[in-house]
């Protein structure tokens, strides 16, 4: 029997389809809730399984989970590197400009002046997002010289020294929706999430419908999870109207509760699935 | 730690078997523990913080590092 052991924050509809499509594979999983664990830092052998799936809500507790296990001799998924990678949206930039994957211009800032200066130079509109968050929030579209003064002014003024970093990104105009590929070692399957509004995110509001992943993608898709060490991803794509196609970002710990209805595509299997590969 | 975590939950489910929202009765025998479940109620998200009795607790807000 493969021993896995599943590491989660809170048993969502995700966390929970997944343990049920581990244990039809016959997986042996141990639940571990994220607030419980309290691990030595040092090199002892972790006494659980071989296999971790990690998935905690928290970017902090797995990726600090994820490195502690790893040095333990764990094979987690995804790795600690994929979560800090992912987890953070220069980085994740960084990683997809090093292997020439395909995506919106971006730049980053570390003072207020000097960050409007260089929207001024480049031209509206623009995006601007923390570098670290989560489901679309606090993702801001930059229209005008005010309202980059004003924004930039909140991103340097407020929260801590690790949030004053500007983060900016060329704005594509798209066409009402965006695309979400998920990617298992190989891509599996698709999204398309359609929105008025122009955060495409199911966290705020946008409506999944299946797409069948044109072989272009699917290499895209897989080259951007590929570039930042991901087993498991979901990479968000965004079409420009002269039909490019960029990848946006790459999350690392996929969610799916919102559109598995509708879109039919069995992701907790595909992912028992995969977990169940990497076990030696 | 621990007990005081146990008691902690204990003190934080306002309900036995219900909703600590509305107080709409949840029933079934296969939950686990950190389950979050929506109240068909109020459609709260709630979170089971206990087993034998079935008790639960509002689901924890939103932390900034949540999420994908």
């Amino acid at each position: 029997m493969k021993k896995i052991d599943l590491i989660y924050t809170r048993l969502r509809t995700e966390e929970r389809m997944i343990l049920d499509a581990l244990r039809k594979r016959e997986c042996d999983v141990e639940l571990h809730q994220d607030s419980d664990l309290v691990l030595p830092l040092d090199a002892e052998r972790w006494s659980g399984g071989n296999v971790v799936l990690m998935r905690s809500m928290s970017l902090t507790r797995s990726r600090y989970l994820a490195a502690i296990l790893e040095v333990k001799g764990a094979r987690v998924v995804n790795s600690s590197r994929a979560i800090t990678t992912c987890g953070d949206k220069i980085l994740t930039n960084l990683a997809l400009a090093a292997h020439g994957v395909a995506m919106p211009w971006s730049f980053a800032g570390f003072e207020e002046e000097a960050c409007v200066a260089e929207i001024e130079r480049r031209g509206y509109p623009v995006v601007t997002k923390p570098a670290v968050g989560s489901w679309g929030r606090m993702v801001a579209r930059i229209e005008g010289r005010s309202a980059a003064e004003g924004l930039m002014q909140m991103r340097f003024e407020t929260g801590s020294a690790q949030d004053h970093v500007g983060l900016v990104q060329q704005y594509i105009d798209k066409p009402g929706y965006d695309l979400r590929v998920y990617v298992m070692g190989r891509t599996v399957g698709g999204i398309r999430r359609r929105s008025e509004h122009w955060v495409t995110n199911t966290a705020r509001g946008a409506v999944p419908e299946r797409y069948e992943v044109p072989e272009s993608h699917a290499k895209l898709a897989e080259r951007a999870a590929a570039a930042v060490g991901a087993d498991i991803a979901a990479v968000d794509l965004l079409e420009t109207r002269e039909g490019e196609i960029l990848v946006n970002e790459v999350n690392h710990c996929v969610e799916f509760a919102r559109s598995i209805e509708s879109t039919r595509l069995p992701l907790p299997e595909l992912i028992a699935e995969y977990i169940a590969g990497v076990h030696p | 730690m621990q007990v005081q975590k146990q008691l902690e939950k204990q003190v934080d489910a306002a309900g036995i078997n219900g909703c600590p929202t509305c107080a709409f009765e949840i029933v079934g025998d296969s939950y686990m523990e950190g389950e979050v479940v929506t109240c068909e109620g109020c459609s709260a998200e709630l979170e089971v913080v206990g087993l034998k009795p079935l008790r639960f607790a509002e689901a924890p807000e939103v932390e900034e590092d949540w999420g994908e």
